[in-house]
């Protein structure tokens, strides 16, 4: 029986994103690097409330958008799970958030004057470090 | 809206201090469920509203109402759904934290003792001790305790985190927001502290005048507000001429614009007014609020009502 994952994130107030704006970017990082797999368990609307010190209703504000997104499913009676990954971008959307990140990338690089070889390698390095790592 | 679901109701509400003009033509209309912030400079009329709308007061001219009720005819039983906690949490400081709640408990027909223990349970206060030997935040915690227990259908907390340190702080929030001694209650909260606001507010108003200048929730007003950084040479234009402007600052011989409900078409007028680089970036709500309140050039052109 899934136990609820724990949710390490914090929120900062005094940010120009709004609460719940800061709650599903955190959630979604989680899902990214491995934090949260498919499957687990998200906390309560009020337990993360309360780890957060915040109005319930923006967790639930933060979950629904999660949910409409397709990164949290609701199971009737249980609460909320990780959604089990799928494509959640068209073709073209992804390809064109792709290519503007790549550029937004190479424009900050080149003005550091490091060899595309060390770029390179220490991308990989990056990307491998937010591969999911298997848990116990 | 049916009348009904309005906590509270003001309609060109005015008082006259004298020459002064405390509220000016207030209409306000607050619906019933979650937490309303109401937040205005100093002199803005809070204090003036609550007072009128308890029924303290009489007003100048205009209508107030709560929970349907004119505030001039508040009788005895009407008072008993309404909670109010004020930032001196004033108890008789002779009585011990029993007499208090024994007395506060005969006044109010739906004492729900439950709901007492458990907001008092946040804090270290002994039943049999003085309110005078409570510290300041045990205080605040006996008022909401006190208040919550009334089963009050609306709850308005004027500056009740004032002079609280932060664990004192956190304690009445919490009782405040997880409590379910909190869970069907309107709850009014005027407080100066973004960063609590931003925490607990579903709905935030804010005052300036005497009149409603504001009404949504605290990210849509997040998003009226923006913050422009424009390399202008020179003076640049003259402030009255800045569409929306809130707040200007001239920073390293930058401009730096903090303005009200502007789009893209802000960067087409700081170019055309000579800006060589211009840039923006959205604003936090502390940011918003203070540049909202402390604008002298701009007025907003509407009045929006949510």
């Amino acid at each position: 029986m899934a136990r609820t994952r724990p949710l390490m994130i914090q929120i900062a107030t005094g940010d120009a994103r709004p609460i719940s704006k800061q709650i599903v970017d955190a959630v979604r990082m989680q899902v990214a690097t491995g934090g949260l797999a498919a499957g687990d368990q998200v906390p309560s609307v009020r337990g993360l409330a309360q780890q957060l010190m915040v109005n319930p209703n923006t967790v639930a504000k933060a979950y629904s958008e999660l949910t409409t997104e397709g990164w949290l499913e609701s199971r009737q009676g249980l609460g909320l799970y990780v959604a089990t990954p799928r494509q959640r971008l068209s073709d073209a959307e992804r390809e064109r958030r792709f290519d503007e990140a790549v550029q937004r990338f190479v424009n900050d690089v080149v003005a550091l004057d490091i060899p595309a070889a060390d770029v390179q390698a220490r991308l990989q390095l990056e990307l491998r470090a937010l591969r999911p790592r298997k848990r116990a | 809206m049916n009348d009904d679901d309005l906590v509270i109701q003001t309609q060109t509400l005015v008082k006259r201090y004298g020459r002064k003009h405390a509220l000016d033509g207030l209409s306000l209309a607050i619906p019933r469920g979650r937490i309303h912030a109401i937040v205005g400079a100093n002199g803005a009329g809070k204090s003036t509203l609550f007072r009128i709308l308890l029924g303290f007061l009489p007003a100048s001219s205009g209508q107030a109402r709560i929970l349907g009720v004119d505030s001039q005819q508040l009788a005895p039983a009407d008072r008993s759904r309404i909670g109010f906690v004020n930032e001196e949490h004033t108890l008789p400081g002779w009585m011990t934290v029993a007499a208090v709640t024994a007395m506060q408990k005969k006044h109010y027909p739906r004492w729900r003792q439950p709901a007492f223990d458990e907001v008092i349970g946040h804090y270290q206060v002994e039943l049999g001790q003085k309110v005078r030997q409570l510290s300041r935040g045990e205080r605040a915690g006996l008022n909401l305790a006190l208040a919550l227990a009334q089963s009050p259908e609306l709850l308005v907390l004027d500056e009740p985190t004032l002079g609280l340190d932060v664990v004192a702080k956190r304690a009445f929030l919490e009782s405040l927001l997880y409590s379910n001694a909190a869970g069907d209650c309107t709850v009014i909260y005027c407080s100066h502290q973004m960063e609590e606001i931003e925490r607990v507010a579903d709905n935030l108003v804010i005052l300036e005048r005497g009149r409603l200048a504001h009404m949504s929730a605290p990210d849509e007003f997040c998003e009226r507000v923006s913050l422009w950084v424009a390399d202008i040479p020179f003076q640049g234009p003259p402030p009255e001429t800045v569409p929306g402007l809130l707040q200007r600052q001239q920073l390293d011989g930058l401009q730096h614009y903090l303005v009200l409900d502007q789009d893209e078409g802000f960067a087409d007028f700081l170019r055309s007014v000579g800006a060589r680089s211009v840039q923006s970036m959205p604003v936090s709500l502390d940011r918003a609020v203070n540049g909202f309140l402390a604008k002298h050039h701009a007025a907003p052109t509407e009045l929006r009502h949510a």
